[in-house]
């Protein structure tokens, strides 16, 4: 059976320690990952003509991370079927729902200690997520576990 | 020459050629028109004056007449030559009259139009027909803007020319000494610069140009020199300071077991003691000898295919003998699925080498608490971590780690010589892998290996 799961991130290595043990839990099934950073829209109508959700990525995703998502990709090659990173936009917990209904998201892993290290213009979709009536599993991990 | 002169002589030939050229055509091409136009004048005025004198129809050519006297502007020195010819003898009179050489006049008769130019006059003349008669018609006038307007342009031109090549020498000289002020700012900085104060730097400049990438350039190889500077000078400290220690101790052994008559078990404890710091001193010269080899990166080295997690394992084993105390925990958690992503083109001696000097470092220097060591692989490189609780290394000192004999201000305590990091890190560089060091003081010290994988390493070199 295919599971989706969604992470909320913020492109530093160590909030996909969330993604690693939720993969550990998971082991069995196969999953879809969608890796969340949120983020205000902005209000200037020239740079929303040139919207790119793609180049939005880029320009935050680092090596490190990248390096880091296939490091689990290579871990769990058979447990993972695909991983997508996407941005939410929206300001209320309506678009939220949306979000998850639109993606079909079946379960949200959250970190329990960790907090989120936001950029610019990001912001935090924790109480969200709480609010949203899908399945969250919060996980905790020692802050000086992780490596690369 | 410098090169100062040279780009100055550069742009005055070039400058000067140019407006040379430019100056010669237009004066050259207004003289040619000047000239084609006003015969081109005479020419008309020669055929216009044969219309009216010879034409037949007599009021035709006084309606010539007077249009002409109306609207033809009146030449400087205008002057008519007619004559009617009937036979040779004719043009040699009419050339007599008219003062004008024979060969025109023939040139005229024969090709029913010419032009001469005698200095400052201009002649045209025509051939003219009016029933069987033969007439001949010269006009000739001065050219008054050849010989004015021209020669104003001719002077304009030369003093125009003259004022512009001495605006261009002194721009050109102007130019080419103060484009090179940075760079002989640049020259005078580091000529001052010597092994004495090796420390100076130059100053860099806000901006992004050339000149500013220059002297980056030279900071960077100044902190190189004088980290090669600093290196060399720990060397020759600490290589004789490792070399001596022993020395010292066996001279002090021995001098002790002289003074007086031993026991033979006196005697036998002082040689035990000789040979074991012989044997250090072998060890220092032989690991040293190793790094010596390995630093030169040949490519006699037998590469194989080889799994890094077994070379992990392997130097564990190796560790355990060494140091049974040891606590070294191997976390396979990020161990990727595919055993091909842990595969490395490598030498098996020398990586496990570089991984036992690793992970011994790490149980010394913490007092055999736990060592953590993790593997992961992303799709370029093998990752590997290795973390202790140890003793870390003072942060102004890392820049110095990879010198041989360097050892931490912290290290007192525990015995060493400096050579098994710079080892490990000669043998990474041959694999084309990275060593990376990070520490905190009493905290710990995490070294990342990083080993490009197989066909990482394949495309790598293909290119």
């Amino acid at each position: 059976m295919t599971k989706t799961i969604l992470i909320p991130i913020d492109f530093n290595p160590e909030s996909l320690n969330t993604l690693k043990l939720a993969l550990k839990e998971n082991s069995i099934s196969e999953v879809d990952i969608i890796l969340m950073y949120s983020e205000y829209l902005t209000d200037s109508i020239t740079e929303l003509l040139f919207y790119s959700a793609d180049r939005i990525i880029q320009s935050h995703i680092t090596p490190d991370f990248e390096e880091t998502i296939s490091i689990l990709k290579n871990r769990y090659e058979t447990g993972i079927k695909s991983i997508k990173i996407e941005l939410f936009h929206g300001y209320n917990i309506n678009s939220f729902k949306n979000f998850i209904k639109a993606k079909q998201i079946d379960t949200i892993y959250i970190p329990k200690k960790y907090t989120l290290k936001l950029k610019k213009n990001g912001f935090n979709p924790i109480p969200f997520i709480k609010k949203s009536g899908v399945p969250v599993q919060e996980i905790e991990w020692d802050s000086n576990f992780f490596n690369s | 020459m410098k090169t100062q002169y040279k780009i100055a002589l550069f742009l005055i030939v070039a400058n000067t050629l140019m407006l040379i050229i430019f100056g010669g055509s237009v004066y050259y091409f207004l003289y040619n028109y000047s000239y084609t136009d006003f015969y081109k004048r005479l020419g008309t005025r020669a055929s216009i004056t044969a219309k009216y004198n010879f034409d037949t129809n007599n009021k035709n050519a006084e309606s010539i007449k007077i249009i002409r006297e109306q609207h033809l502007e009146k030449l400087s020195n205008e002057k008519e030559h007619i004559s009617l010819i009937n036979s040779f003898n004719d043009l040699k009179l009419f050339a007599e009259k008219s003062s004008l050489p024979l060969s025109f006049i023939k040139e005229i008769y024969i090709n029913e139009k010419g032009n001469l130019q005698i200095e400052n006059t201009f002649y045209s003349g025509t051939k003219y027909k009016a029933g069987n008669k033969v007439y001949l018609v010269i006009i000739s006038a001065e050219n008054y803007y050849a010989t004015h307007h021209l020669a104003l342009l001719k002077n304009i031109i030369i003093v125009g020319l003259f004022f512009i090549i001495f605006i261009t020498i002194s721009l050109s000289f102007y130019f080419s000494k103060h484009i090179f002020d940075p760079i002989r700012n640049i020259t005078d900085k580091v000529k001052k610069i010597s092994t004495d104060n090796i420390h100076l730097r130059l100053e860099e400049s806000e901006k992004d140009n050339e000149i500013s990438q220059l002297i980056l350039t030279f900071n960077n190889l100044f902190n190189r020199l004088e980290t090669a500077f600093e290196t060399q000078k720990n060397f020759i400290s600490n290589a004789s300071h490792e070399f001596g220690t022993p020395l010292t101790s066996i001279i002090g052994e021995a001098d002790v077991a002289l003074m007086k008559e031993r026991t033979p078990k006196e005697y036998q404890e002082t040689l035990q003691s000789i040979l074991s710091q012989a044997e250090r001193l072998n060890q220092i010269s032989q690991s040293l000898l190793f790094l010596a080899q390995t630093g030169y990166r040949e490519n006699r080295l037998n590469f194989e295919i080889i799994r890094t997690d077994e070379i992990i394992w392997q130097a564990k084993e190796i560790i355990d003998k060494l140091i049974p105390k040891n606590k070294i925990q191997i976390d396979f958690s990020l161990l990727p699925e595919n055993p091909f992503k842990l595969k490395v083109s490598g030498n098996k001696q020398l990586l496990t080498l570089a991984f036992v000097n690793v992970l011994t470092n790490a149980c010394k220097y913490s007092n055999n608490k736990t060592v953590f060591v993790s593997i992961a692989s992303s799709n370029h490189q093998v990752i590997i971590e290795i973390k202790d609780q140890g003793i870390g290394i003072p942060e102004s000192e890392l820049q110095f780690i990879y010198d041989p004999f360097f050892r931490a201000s912290n290290t007192h305590q525990f015995e060493g010589y400096g050579i098994g990091l710079p080892l490990t890190r000669n043998i990474i560089k041959i694999h084309n892998g990275q060593l990376l060091v990070s520490s905190v003081v009493n905290k710990g010290t995490s070294v990342q290996i990083k080993i490009p994988l197989i066909q990482y390493n394949e495309n790598r070199m293909k290119f």
